[in-house]
């Protein structure tokens, strides 16, 4: 089996948006779409003892997905990979699956008429490619790759880094993982 | 409609017909690689190259928008013409070759006419072959090209060259302790470069950053020193002073290869961490553990930065300081330490430059020859000649031997020394990439011929006689020379033809140079891939053309490392050895030991200024996603940071009461920009930090201000006179400026006064100009209406947002259906035309003292105190609803019909007796049952 799972070094995140835009132009997104923000909780602490941490955000392509089992139409579905996605032709815009998510991984864009969300580029991973977000990255700070294979680098990293999920505790198990940035000088 | 796989991925990149190319990026100086899907002629899809050897496959906001920049509708696709006035942007698109031959013949009349000299040419970021607007430059006979690169490492460059003999460009980090980054933030302006020093942290590296703002880069520090900005001179000397004091040099190597050591001992004594600590804000002590973080963790580096070049006055003073930190911690030419190739063995720019034919007498009439020795060609000629006898070859004179910009704009305008006459600017803006706007603005409004090679139309654009469309990173082999100072090469190749008719800079330089009366020998490569193809030929490598190398071998060229060059021929100076005691500084009449100049406005030097100017400004650093004063028109990015921020602490901010996102202006002695507030504990409370570069390609022109150039580009506030610019190497300074911060009102303007201050022989130049519009006009957005789907009867208002007509001043709701004002509230309807209630017992309308109005006519009812007709006996006549009603059982008497009836059933009931009407039998019946004749009221006979 495969099971697809990315893993996000905020200690090397730098905030430069790279992936955000790289996102939007192979994809195409419509100008008020935005798969995957990098944001920030801002600079913590007092000038000049300060710290400042990055969290690129993104689909979390959980194991128990609230958006998938809301749709009425079973326009929001998931791979056996893990992947989960919108099939446009069936979605008739109802948004619950929007609000199903906590994560506010999924949007309408008002030129369209049918739900975005983030595939992991399900067609690049399909030809054996790293989403394009991975590979934009210049600071290597996300991984991707299977975590069903105990070799590939995302379960290396998962068995053995402290890692974090988001909203774990609503039971959505989802599947990017965050190296945290503890921060700290010297 | 589309599959997932469309909508994720529109173009199949798979497609037969479909070409990779390995292009690259060229919207910074990194010139990622970058794998380019082309289909009949165009690109279709662009990503990362994961094999090139700088990015990895990595791209940045930059790099990711390519084909939106390659097909962006602004771009200039056809050479234009001015067809109107000078700025009123009207054109005419004519050919290629036709603009070629009007501009050549109208530089060949001012050639004859004033000499050679009077035509100058402005490069720009290094996004172009600028060899070959030297080659031009040198073969026209003119020695006035000049460029930015004051502001960006030249004269680092120089400097250093001067003391030791080269500058090490590309330190050699993969055996290095300890690293600092000097007033650089990799983590903005150098992505690849920010991931290496994450590989390298992770393997043990140290890195110091000096910067005053708590950048991407200083988040990743081991030590951060946020200093004054622009005392970086002062943080240098004093940690010479600890470094010699604590006997952390490299003994050794002082002895047998530096000169003047002594002497330099002597020099920095005063410079102590004590002495340093006012000046820089620093913690004497954290001086002292950068210090001795640098000396004894060997070897280290020292990175380069933009910062050394734009400190102005103190900026010379400064580099010297940083050259002998290298040197004296014996961290030149070694593994680890920095390392100093020299000039490559292919052929370099400077070789293809023809420096040798500009000749010697025209020399001395490059503007700015006599003020700013270093990085004309005084000093470059000199280090050129010092620099040929040690290696056989010499640096790139383009960037490094340059006539002074700012002096260039000035000459214009003044005619001192000589007046320039036309201009030709290439990848540049200068209202927005060069100090002092206003004065630049005033110059290209006022030069005679002016020519613009650019991608866009510029603030500058605007005003020239010829616009000239150039070819972007697709459209053309990009190779890598690092500026003629390391000895590898990175290529790649061209996707695409131009398309249009944009050309690339090499055919434009090539195409004016035939024009103007150059040989076919003097250009003898058609395109680009001929001259770079000649350029690899000293390398032998077995490749039969350029794109023969990008394709089979790699595009890189790296020859294998070696270190301790100087141990064979010493070092590239007069005296062979490291010049701590610099004799060619000296030579060109500048200190020999780096001696402590302030910035050009601090509240220690100049404290009457800081007064009215409490807060020190610090500018002209890179952030992402804009590149100097680029990409503003590509929404892609543009939808990320839609307006110019300054960096405030929140701290000073709420005691001006400034509120984040608020428009503030930011004044210096010089005028004011205005930017948005941008709260972070990342700066001092005393410092702010202003983005560079902002115009507005989205607005309309205004010749007085073109594009906003002046509104919130923080070149507006710089200064560019002579006393501030650093004597040696001319850069001007955005780094520690004085300035004071205050809201925007409603009202303010924008002003254009300028100056340019005057000399014992020369009385200087002050001019206002009109104020100009405000940089911030709230555009109403235009509403959306919706129109009532009925007619509002008069006196209502319809409610769009309720698609529903109410009265004003009672809120009453207008019920289209029945024609009734209601009352929601209690669900009494009111009557549209008079007001009066309803009143449903009545079945009339009753007003607010309780008169009653006919439904119909509403005329008032007259209420009678005795019956209105003649009334049974028995019934009582009831006043306010003027009915004759029996009060026992509730009953009412119709006169019209004479009989009574129950208001609730609507039984009928005789008038007399008080039977009921039974309809079915037509006659009356009694509570018993009993039933009566209608007309005689006598019971029926038995026949029930």
């Amino acid at each position: 089996m495969t099971r697809y799972a990315m893993v996000i070094d905020q200690r090397r995140c730098i905030g430069c948006q790279s992936c955000t835009v790289a996102c939007r132009t192979w994809n195409d997104l419509p100008i008020d779409e935005i798969y995957n923000p990098v944001v920030s909780e801002g600079v913590t602490g007092i000038f000049p003892h300060v710290h400042l941490t990055y969290k690129p955000l993104l689909c979390q392509h959980c194991d128990t997905p609230p958006c998938v089992p809301c749709c009425p139409t079973g326009a929001s579905q998931q791979d056996e990979d893990g992947i989960v996605w919108v099939d446009p032709d069936k979605c008739m815009c109802c948004k619950v699956c929007v609000n199903a998510c906590p994560y506010g991984a999924r949007s309408k864009s008002h030129f369209e008429g049918f739900v975005r969300k983030c595939t992991f580029c399900k067609p690049r991973v399909e030809q054996g490619l790293q989403p394009n977000c991975v590979a934009t990255c210049h600071q290597k700070a996300r991984i991707f790759g299977d975590l069903d294979d105990p070799e590939s680098q995302v379960s290396k990293l998962v068995r053995g880094m402290y890692t974090e999920r988001t909203f774990e505790e609503l039971g959505t198990e989802p599947q990017i993982y965050y190296i945290p940035d503890a921060g700290g000088q010297l | 409609m589309a599959d997932a796989r469309t909508i994720d991925q529109k173009v199949d990149i798979h497609a037969p017909g479909v070409v990779v190319r390995k292009s690259a990026c060229y919207f910074c100086h990194q010139n990622c690689g970058v794998l380019a899907y082309v289909k009949d002629g165009d690109v279709i899809r662009i990503e990362g190259n994961p094999e090139h050897t700088t990015n990895l496959g990595g791209l940045c906001c930059r790099g990711n928008i390519a084909l939106k920049h390659l097909h962006h509708p602004g771009r200039i696709n056809h050479p234009l013409k001015r067809a109107g006035a000078k700025g009123e942007n009207k054109w005419e698109k004519i050919s290629w070759d036709q603009a070629i031959t009007e501009i050549a013949e109208k530089l060949n009349q001012i050639k004859a006419e004033s000499g050679p000299e009077a035509v100058a040419t402005a490069g720009g970021t290094l996004r172009t072959d600028d060899w070959s607007r030297r080659r031009f430059m040198n073969l026209f006979g003119s020695p006035n090209s000049f460029h930015n690169a004051l502001l960006c490492w030249i004269p680092t460059f120089m400097v250093e060259t001067a003391v030791s003999g080269w500058s090490p460009f590309e330190t050699e980090l993969s055996n290095s302790r300890v690293l600092i980054l000097w007033g650089v933030n990799p983590g903005a302006s150098n992505m690849p470069g920010m991931r290496g020093y994450s590989d390298l942290k992770k393997n043990g590296l140290k890195i110091i950053v000096v910067d005053p703002r708590y950048s991407e880069t200083a988040a990743h520090a081991d030590l951060w020193l946020p200093l004054r900005p622009g005392s970086d001179t002062a943080l240098a000397l004093a940690m010479i002073n600890v470094i010699i004091n604590e006997g952390l040099f490299d003994f050794e190597f002082v002895d047998e290869w530096c000169e003047g050591f002594g002497e330099l001992a002597d020099h920095v004594e005063e410079y102590t961490p004590e002495w340093a600590a006012p000046l820089t804000w620093l913690d004497p002590e954290d001086i002292r553990k950068a210090a001795r973080m640098y000396a004894m963790n060997k070897p280290g580096n020292i990175q380069w930065g933009c910062t050394a070049d734009q400190l102005g006055r103190t900026a010379g003073a400064g580099m010297h300081a940083r050259a002998v930190l290298r040197a004296i911690t014996g961290n030149l030419d070694k593994p680890g330490g920095d390392v100093m190739p020299g000039p490559a063995a292919y052929i370099t720019d400077e070789e293809l430059e023809a420096n040798d034919r500009l000749p010697d007498e025209v020399k001395p009439k490059q503007i700015g020859y006599d003020k700013f020795k270093l990085t004309s060609w005084q000093g470059y000629g000199r280090i050129a000649e010092i620099s040929k006898a040690t290696w056989g070859k010499a640096p790139t004179a383009e960037w490094m031997c340059e006539a002074h910009g700012p002096s260039v704009f000035k000459a214009i305008l003044t005619g001192d020394p000589y007046q320039v006459r036309a201009l030709l600017v290439s990848a540049t803006n200068p209202l927005n990439s060069y100090g002092d706007t206003k004065m630049v603005l005033a110059a290209i409004k006022k030069v005679e011929f002016l020519v613009v090679c650019d991608y866009w139309m510029t603030p500058t654009a605007v005003f020239a006689d010829y616009v000239m469309p150039i070819a972007g990173a697709l459209e053309r082999p990009t190779i890598h020379t690092n500026y003629g100072v390391t000895d590898s090469i990175v290529a790649t190749e061209r996707a695409i033809d131009p398309l249009y008719e944009r050309h690339t800079d090499y055919q434009f330089w090539r195409d004016l140079g035939r024009a103007c009366g150059q040989t076919a020998e003097d250009w003898p490569w058609e395109r680009e891939e001929d001259v770079y193809f000649y350029m690899l030929q000293p390398l032998g490598l077995p490749c039969e053309s350029y794109d023969d190398f990008v394709e089979n071998l790699g595009g890189a060229y790296y020859p294998p490392q070696h270190f301790y060059r100087y141990k064979e021929k010493g070092f590239c100076t007069p005296s062979r050895k490291v010049e701590l005691s610099c004799g060619l500084l000296e030579e060109l009449g500048y200190p020999a030991l780096p001696t402590y100049i302030g910035p050009v406005e601090s509240e220690v030097e100049t404290s009457e200024v800081a007064k009215e100017y409490p807060l020190v400004l610090t500018t002209g650093g890179g952030f992402m996603p804009y590149h100097h004063s680029e990409h503003f028109q590509i929404k892609e990015i543009r939808y990320l940071y839609k307006d110019p921020r300054f960096t405030m602490n929140p701290r000073t901010a709420a005691k001006m009461g400034i509120k984040e996102g608020d428009w503030c202006w930011i004044e210096t002695r010089r005028g004011r920009i205005k930017q948005r507030a941008n709260l972070e504990e990342t700066v001092d409370p005393r410092v702010i930090y202003a983005q560079r570069g902002w115009w507005y390609p989205e607005r309309e022109l205004d010749t007085e201000n073109p594009y906003g150039c002046l509104d919130s580009n923080v070149n507006v506030i710089t200064s560019v006179d002579d006393a501030d610019c650093d004597p040696i190497g001319g850069s001007w300074a955005n780094r520690g400026l004085l300035c004071k911060v205050y809201k925007v009102q409603e009202g303010d303007k924008v002003t254009n006064e300028w100056s340019i201050p005057g000399s014992a022989s020369e009385p200087g130049i002050h001019e206002t100009y009109s104020t100009s519009k405000l940089a911030y006009e709230v555009v109403p957005k235009e509403r959306r209406h919706y129109p009532a789907e009925f007619e509002v009867p008069e006196g209502l208002e319809y409610d769009e947002l309720r698609r529903t007509a109410y009265q004003p001043g009672t809120g009453y709701r207008y019920d289209q259906n029945s024609g009734w004002l209601i009352d929601d509230s209690t669900n009494v309807y009111y009557d549209l035309v008079t007001g009066y209630a309803y009143d449903p017992t009545a079945n009339d309308l009753v007003d607010t003292e309780g008169n009653h109005y006919d439904m119909q006519t509403r005329e008032l009812k007259v209420l009678s105190e005795t019956p209105t007709f003649d009334m049974p006996e028995g019934l009582t006549w009831d006043v306010p609803t003027q009915q004759a009603w029996d009060p026992a059982t509730g009953q009412v008497y119709d006169p019209n019909s004479g009989w009574l009836i129950d208001p609730n059933t609507n039984v009928y009931y005789d008038v007399v007796t008080r039977y009921a009407y039974d309809p079915a039998a037509n006659d009356l019946v009694d509570a018993e049952g009993n039933h009566y004749d209608l007309e005689t009221r006598e019971p029926k006979g038995g026949a029930q």
